[in-house]
Order: structure tokens, then C-alpha cells, then sequence
């Protein structure tokens, strides 16, 4: 009923050309993907235009909504599969206001919302997407436990705002310490890296590639290359790429691992990776956000989770000039042993100062050394 | 060493020549050190001591003194055993003895000590004016701590002097900037007194030759002046040489459980509202929520001038006394909350260098394989500075990068304040202010019930309306601390 209420309140303004990209923001994407050749990425929330309008206490009400919501949950999703608490969940609603509302508002908006107070309830609020779809939203997030990521199109990681979207892995945490490696081990050892070309094999929102990019540009001329097989990662590593401008040194390429890249085999200055890593066996027990919705893709690494990291190691000999740097990251302690006896026992002569790096949880995750 | 004299009054730009009798007191102590490097840090101790009138910190000095040469413990004896000289060495610190003063020699504590009757400002004559404006100047002075001031200003323009004081360059601007610093305010006080008496001449001239224009015009002037000199005074209470920095907040809750954490996040609330009412910026970096309701610790950033100089006064515990809605008994119940702040020092200032090495940096809240098998948008890590033991923790940024950016931040600035604890220690200035929150330091009690009251323990300033104190109502708290705190300096030099 509140919805109906709702929608009849807005009628005029949803009728504006902003209304196509509105339904998308709520709806549940994974048709869409399959679908389309050609995948426009999608707009994220804090990227919109602020075109809808509400009045404090219209969107007070929604607020008090969610954060029931939010705390209904308790610590349920975290004994069913290490899934968010309702402490994280407030948080994750916190920060969709912030995305949701200007910028220039939240210095006064958040904190009448927080209090609850009745205070100024006809103020009117300008909203990036219309208060109904907001209902809409936080019910997938908690019902169906669709990703905070998705739900507001965007990741931060590192210094970057990503966006991401259905069929894009969200970029992660550890990952961010590839770059950690790129400036204090790579580029400490042979600062003529950094004149180099780079590449970031499955990119996926293209994370690694941008942080690296923009790493280089402050030493060097160095370019990076990244690919992705998916038609919705190659679109959305490119939309990124835009964003932050560096069309000029980052190639986003499609296709295969090191398929895309036979024009620049021996001329890789670093390789880097996140590949999927998963053993196939663990799929099904993932946590909701990461086995319902991020694509398998991204995650599967065959039976013993190492098919791709092989196949890169047995790439990067090959690809790497001498003095280049490669690092993936790993499922743990297990997988980077593997790695680094296989080098040891298959390509002795061709890598140097391998090196295991533990994350900051202390789970031994990135395998890196030099081509020789 | 009559050219060591001549050389600091080029320098220093302070008017030794302007009093003979000074001259004559320096020249009598100087020529006992055996060169002017020496007699900078003879005298700073020295008179340091004879200033704050505290025997810990004379025999501190005296070590001090024996160490650094050979040739002055004698006189130190002398000095401080005979007050006379202990006078003298006074006045040759603060070099301010020439005091200005109208064509017929009247001074500002000339005026204020005639006790002309202040009115109102409607319907003053210059005299009330004057007087008025002669009383702010004194509580300008009181509040600067002028005599330490001039010590201190001596004492940099000394340091300043010395030849080789550009081998040390990071020393050396930090001494340039506080000679600096303190010269800028010196001379605005100067400035000030000089005006008034400028102005109280021209009236005088006026009225004999009968100009009224003249007169009035000079009777606006200083009307304006009187209404500055109220806002000089607020000034003044902020002078120290870290209040106008950004600076963190951070409370935790006392023993007592829910009770005290409920109490803890009203405290922290209460700060939140206050800064945001002053215009200030406010992030959450750090929050440790309770089990059940309030919160066990939690930092915020607190960004804008003079953010540090006004919250400092809130260091210390904080009490609670009220009917426990935790209790279903209904009994009353006392909580604590400790207040820590921190300022943040400014690109200007010198940091303590960290080594990477000697820090840990953990994810928070780990668990689980982690990697592509977690989505999660808590991405908090914990910074442990392992020689001192300093930790700091952020989670509400939304990138584990500047989750360590910001605790690497807060590192800093602990770090920071834990250096210039130990260089107060060493300089004997006091640190009260800065040292670690003991739980028997209570600084205020609320009460909500029987009776409503929130009541300062340092300077009894007292509000009988809870409420708006914990809706961020403090600045009568904060300014009548930092001008008793400032008072009660001044008397015990």
C-alpha cells in the first residue's frame, strides 16, 4: 500500500528520461547479461543525477524501515555462512545515504535522519532514485542478499570508487596489496618497470589494471594491458578506465588469458592476476552475496582451484622480459606452496626471488618473484 | 660580551637599550659565562626555575646547569639564593620593563589601578573606555602568560642568534617558527596598548585646543577598540601552541558494562553535536560498539581551527549519575567515561618518523578464507606501533586502503603527542593536560536524578539544564576552564 502511495506521489517526475536506468537500478540483473552482446554498463547510484525529490519525513520513514530491517537479521547470516551482521549492515545503510543524497547535503540530512527527529518533515530531499526503488533495493539486500556493491553499483578499493555490476566480481580487500607490491618490491628493485608495458590478465572491473596504471604514470611512461573474457567485465574495466581518464595508458582487451596478448609475448614488463581461484567442490557452500550472485567465472579455478594459476605461470615464462615481475593472488597457504614447488621443479631457470606474501588477515595469498 | 648584548638587540628587536638599568643587571651577570651559547641555556634553565618557583624544577636546572658548564654553578647559587639578582634576571628575560605610556606617563596598569568607574558603552566618557580596555589588556596579558612569553621569546631569539643553529634545519625552523609565532603576538598586545594610549593623548590634545571633531573621533576609536578588545580576549585564551589544530576525540567507556557504554555513546554524542554547532567537520575513524547498547570506545576526527584548543578542556572523566533504564530495579546508577584528545599536527610541524618496520597491520575482524569466498564491506584494520605499544583501528572508511590510511593517521598523531609530552617533560613546562587519563582524574559529574545539575570539578561552573549539555552545550564549560586553567598558571610564576 505504501508503495502504491508512493509511486502515485512521483508519477511526474519517474516520467522523465531518467526512468530507464532508474528500473535497472532495482531490478535484478542477471537476464540482462546473457542477453546482450553489446553491455552498457550502468550508471552508479552516487553517479546519478539527483532528480527525485521526497520529503524528510518520507525518507525518515524508509530509514527507520531499513535499519528494522537491518537489525532483524542479527548474527542469523553469520552462523548460516559468515555472512554480514546486522552492525555491518547498518553500516553498508549508512553509506547508501551517502550515495544517495548530494554531497553537499549530508553535512545536514544524515544527521536529522539518524536522530529520527520529527523536526523539518517538509523539507523536501533530492534523491538520486525514487524512494519506492530504495524499498526495493534494501529488500534485495537483506532478503536475497544481493551484495551492498551492487545494490549501489560501485566498490571502493584502494583510492578508487569502481563501479561494478552483475557479472563483474567485486573487486576484494587482500587484493589491494598486489599494488603494495607493484610500488615497494617491483618498482623498488628495477624502477625501469615502470617504463614498461603491464598487464592484469581478467581484470574484471578492471581494479589492478587502474591502481597500476596510475602507480606508473607517477614514475614513468609505463602502459597496462588488461583483459577479461567476459563481455560485461571488458565493458565495465572500460567504463572505469574512462572514469579516471587513463584511456591513454590502459588497453582494455577481450578475450582469454594470454590469448590477446601474442603481439607482446617477451615484452611484459609485469604480469599480475586475481584469477579464479575456487576449488569447483567449494562453490555451492560459498556465502549468499558471492556464490548467488558473482559470476562463477570469476571464481571457479577447477577441481583443486589452480587450473588458471598453472596456466599463468606457464604463460608468464614466456610473456615476461627478462627483469619482469608477476604476482596472482591465491586461495592460501596450500595453493602458494603448489605454485612455488612447481616453479621450483618445472621452471627452475626461469624466475628468481619467488616470494610468498601473507595478506593482512595473515592467510599466505599472493605468489610474486622476477623473470629471470 | 658587551657585543653578545648589542647582537640581540639587533636581533631580537627587543628594546634592551630603551632601559639602562637592564643593561647594567646583564652585563653584571653575562660576563661570567665563558661564551654566549652557554649563557642562552644557563639562563633558560635558570630562569625558568626562578619563574615557575618550583623547587623540583630548580634542582632539575641545577642539574642541568652542572652538566652544561663548568663555570656557572657559583653563579647559579648566587641567583637563586639571593632574590635580588633573582629579580633582576627577571626582568632581563622578559625585556619588558620600558613600558609604554601617554606624553604625561600614564600606563595601562596606571589606568587600571585609578579604578575610573567602567558604564556601559552607551554613556561612557573616554575614562570608562580606557579603563575598560586597559582591564582586557591585562586579561590579554594573564591569558598569554606574558612573563613566560617573554622568557620564552628571549630565550628563541637567543637560540636564533647562534651560529650554527642552520646545521639542525628541522630544529632550526621549528625555532623560527615559534620565535615567530610568539613575536606575532607580542607585538599585536604591543600594538594594542600602544593605540589605546595613542588615543587617550589625542583626547587630551583635543580638549585643550578645544577640537571636537578631533575628540569625537578619537572617542569612536576607541569605542571600537573596546569592542575588538573582547574578542582579543577570547583569542588570547587559544594561544597555546597547538590550539589551533584539527585533533581526534576519543572516550571509552568505563567498568560497569552496558551502563557505562550507554553513557559512553552519549558522551561521544554530545561531542559530535558540539563540533558540528561550531562548524566543524566530523568523521567517525574508529567505533567499538556494545554488546548490547552504547559503545566500549570510539574515535572521531574532529577537523577545523582551534578544534584542539577548545576540546582539550575536556580531557578527563566524565561522570554519570541517573535511574538506569537498564535497570529493571530502577535504581540509580553512577558510570564513567574517560575523554582523550588528541591534536593533529599540521604539515608545518615536525612528526616522529615512523619505520615500517616496526608496525603490524592486522585485518580486524578476520575470519574465514578470506579472498574471493567473503564479500564483505568491512574491511577494518588494526595498526600496532610495536616499540610503544600504540595501537589505532579504522573501520568506517570503505576501502581497506584508507581504513590503514586513516589508523596509520591516528598512529601518527599518538605518536606525535607522546613526543611532545616527553619535550614538555624535558622543557618542565607542564603537562598535565597531555598525560594519559587515570580513572580518578574526574573533571565533571552529570546528574539526572534526584536533582538535575552538570557540574565542572575544576572550576565549579555549574548548569542546572542536563539536557542541553548533552546536546552539545558546552562552550560555558570550555571557556571558563581554559580562562581559570590560564588564571591559575599566571599565579603560581
Amino acid at each position: 500500500m505504501m508503495k502504491l502511495r508512493l509511486c502515485s506521489l512521483h508519477y511526474g517526475v519517474r516520467a522523465n528520461i531518467w526512468r530507464r536506468p532508474v528500473s535497472h537500478y532495482c531490478s535484478n540483473s542477471k537476464s540482462i547479461i546473457s542477453s546482450s552482446i553489446e553491455v552498457k554498463p550502468k550508471l552508479p547510484l552516487y553517479l546519478r543525477p539527483p532528480s527525485f525529490s521526497t520529503s524528510l519525513s518520507e525518507l525518515t520513514k524508509w530509514h527507520k524501515w531499513a535499519k528494522n530491517l537491518a537489525s532483524s537479521v542479527g548474527s542469523s547470516f553469520v552462523h548460516l555462512d559468515n555472512g554480514p551482521d546486522s552492525t555491518l549492515l547498518q553500516r553498508e545503510l549508512n553509506w547508501l545515504l551517502e550515495d544517495l543524497l548530494e554531497v553537499q547535503h549530508h553535512s545536514q540530512i544524515l544527521p536529522l535522519l539518524k536522530s529520527g527527529s520529527n523536526e523539518n518533515a517538509d523539507v523536501a530531499v533530492a534523491l538520486r532514485v525514487p524512494l519506492e526503488d530504495l524499498y526495493c533495493a534494501w529488500r534485495q539486500r537483506i532478503e536475497e542478499r544481493r551484495p551492498f556493491q551492487y545494490v549501489v553499483g560501485c566498490e571502493h578499493w584502494r583510492d578508487l570508487v569502481l563501479s561494478v555490476q552483475e557479472g563483474v566480481l567485486i573487486p576484494r580487500p587482500e587484493t589491494e596489496i598486489i599494488i603494495d607490491l607493484v610500488e615497494d618490491v617491483a618498482l623498488k628493485n628495477n624502477p625501469k618497470l615502470a617504463q614498461g608495458l603491464w598487464a592484469d590478465l581478467g581484470t574484471g572491473s578492471g581494479a589492478i589494471a587502474i591502481a597500476t596504471a596510475k602507480t606508473l604514470a607517477t614514475r614513468a611512461h609505463g602502459r597496462v594491458i588488461a583483459t577479461d573474457l567476459s563481455p560485461v567485465a571488458v565493458a565495465v574495466a572500460a567504463f572505469n578506465v574512462q572514469r579516471y581518464g587513463l584511456q591513454d595508458l590502459i588497453e582494455v582487451r577481450k578475450g582469454s588469458w594470454f590469448e590477446p596478448l601474442k603481439d607482446v609475448e617477451g615484452k611484459l614488463a609485469g604480469l599480475l592476476s586475481n584469477p579464479p581461484y575456487i576449488p569447483s567442490g567449494d562453490i555451492s557452500g560459498l556465502q549468499a552475496e558471492v556464490g548467488q550472485h558473482e559470476p562463477k567465472l570469476a571464481l571457479d579455478g577447477g577441481i583443486s582451484g589452480t587450473n588458471d594459476l598453472f596456466h599463468l605461470i606457464d604463460g608468464a615464462a614466456s610473456m615476461l622480459r627478462p627483469g619482469g615481475f608477476f604476482a596472482f593472488e591465491t586461495n592460501g597457504e596450500k595453493q602458494c606452496k603448489f605454485l612455488v614447488d612447481y616453479i621450483e621443479k618445472n621452471k627452475p631457470d626461469s624466475f628468481c626471488n619467488i616470494k610468498i606474501v601473507p595478506d593482512f588477515a595473515g592467510i599466505q595469498r599472493f605468489v610474486m618473484g622476477f623473470h629471470q | 660580551m658587551p657585543s653578545f648584548i648589542l647582537k640581540r638587540v639587533k636581533k631580537g628587536c627587543l628594546p634592551l637599550f630603551q632601559c639602562p638599568r637592564i643593561s647594567l643587571c646583564s652585563s653584571k651577570l653575562v660576563p661570567n659565562f665563558p661564551d654566549s651559547n652557554q649563557s642562552s641555556k644557563v639562563l633558560e634553565s635558570g630562569l625558568s626555575s626562578v619563574l615557575l618557583n618550583s623547587t623540583k624544577n630548580l634542582s632539575g636546572s641545577i642539574s642541568t646547569l652542572a652538566n652544561s658548564s663548568r663555570f656557572c654553578s657559583q653563579n647559579l647559587q648566587s641567583l637563586h639564593s639571593n632574590p635580588k639578582i633573582g629579580i633582576f634576571a627577571r626582568e632581563f628575560g622578559t625585556q619588558a620593563a620600558v613600558e609604554p605610556c601617554t606624553s604625561d606617563g600614564l600606563t595601562v596598569d596606571g589606568i587600571v589601578g585609578s579604578n575610573w568607574t567602567i558604564l556601559e558603552e552607551g554613556e561612557g566618557d573616554w575614562k570608562s573606555h580606557a579603563a575598560a580596555i586597559a582591564q582586557s589588556i591585562q586579561v590579554i596579558k594573564k591569558r598569554l602568560q606574558w612573563k613566560k612569553l617573554m622568557v620564552r621569546l628571549d630565550l628563541l631569539s637567543a637560540e636564533l642568534n647562534k651560529s650554527d643553529l642552520w646545521n639542525d634545519p628541522v630544529h632550526a625552523s621549528k625555532i623560527s617558527r615559534e620565535h615567530g609565532s610568539l613575536m606575532g603576538k607580542m607585538k599585536e598586545v604591543k600594538q594594542f596598548e600602544q593605540e589605546l594610549l595613542d588615543h587617550i593623548d589625542m583626547i587630551k590634545l583635543a580638549k585643550e585646543e578645544n577640537d571636537s571633531e578631533l575628540e569625537s573621533e578619537s572617542m569612536e576609536a576607541l569605542l571600537r577598540m573596546r569592542r575588538d578588545s573582547k574578542d582579543k580576549e577570547l583569542e588570547a585564551l587559544l594561544a597555546g601552541e597547538h590550539d589551533s589544530c584539527s585533533c581526534y576525540i576519543e572516550v571509552q567507556a568505563g567498568a560497569g558494562g552496558t551502563e557505562s557504554m550507554d553513557w559512553a555513546a552519549m558522551v561521544m554524542q554530545m561531542y559530535k553535536t558540539w563540533a558540528q554547532r561550531r562548524g566543524y567537520r566530523v568523521t567517525i575513524v574508529d567505533e567499538m560498539p556494545g554488546e548490547i547498547a552504547g559503545i566500549k570506545r570510539a574515535t572521531i576526527k574532529v577537523d577545523g581551527e582551534y578544534a584542539f584548543g577548545y576540546a582539550k578542556a575536556e580531557i578527563g572523566v566524565h561522570r554519570l549519575v541517573r535511574i538506569s533504564p537498564f535497570d529493571s530495579g530502577k535504581r540509580r546508577h553512577t558510570s564513567f567515561a574517560a575523554v582523550a584528545v588528541i591534536p593533529i599536527l599540521g604539515d608545518g610541524s615536525t612528526h616522529v618518523q615512523i619505520n615500517e618496520s616496526d608496525l603490524r597491520i592486522e585485518r580486524f575482524r578476520s575470519g574465514g578464507a578470506g579472498g574471493q569466498h567473503a564479500n564483505t564491506t568491512d574491511s577494518a584494520v588494526r595498526i600496532v606501533h610495536i616499540p610503544t605499544g600504540i595501537t589505532a583501528t579504522c573501520q568506517n572508511e570503505r576501502s581497506q586502503h584508507q581504513n590503514k590510511a586513516s589508523a596509520m593517521a591516528v598512529v601518527q598523531s599518538r605518536l606525535d603527542q607522546l613526543e611532545m609530552a616527553r619535550q614538555a617533560q624535558m622543557n618542565a613546562q607542564h603537562t598535565q593536560s597531555l598525560t594519559e587519563i587515570s580513572w580518578g582524574n574526574q573533571i565533571r559529574t552529570y546528574v539526572l536524578h534526584p536533582y538535575r545539575m552538570v557540574k565542572d570539578l575544576r572550576t565549579n561552573y555549574e548548569v542546572s539544564d542536563p539536557d542541553s549539555v548533552l546536546e552539545g552545550d558546552l562552550d560555558g564549560f570550555i571557556l571558563s576552564y581554559l580562562s581559570t586553567s590560564l588564571d591559575k598558571d599566571e599565579d603560581e610564576q
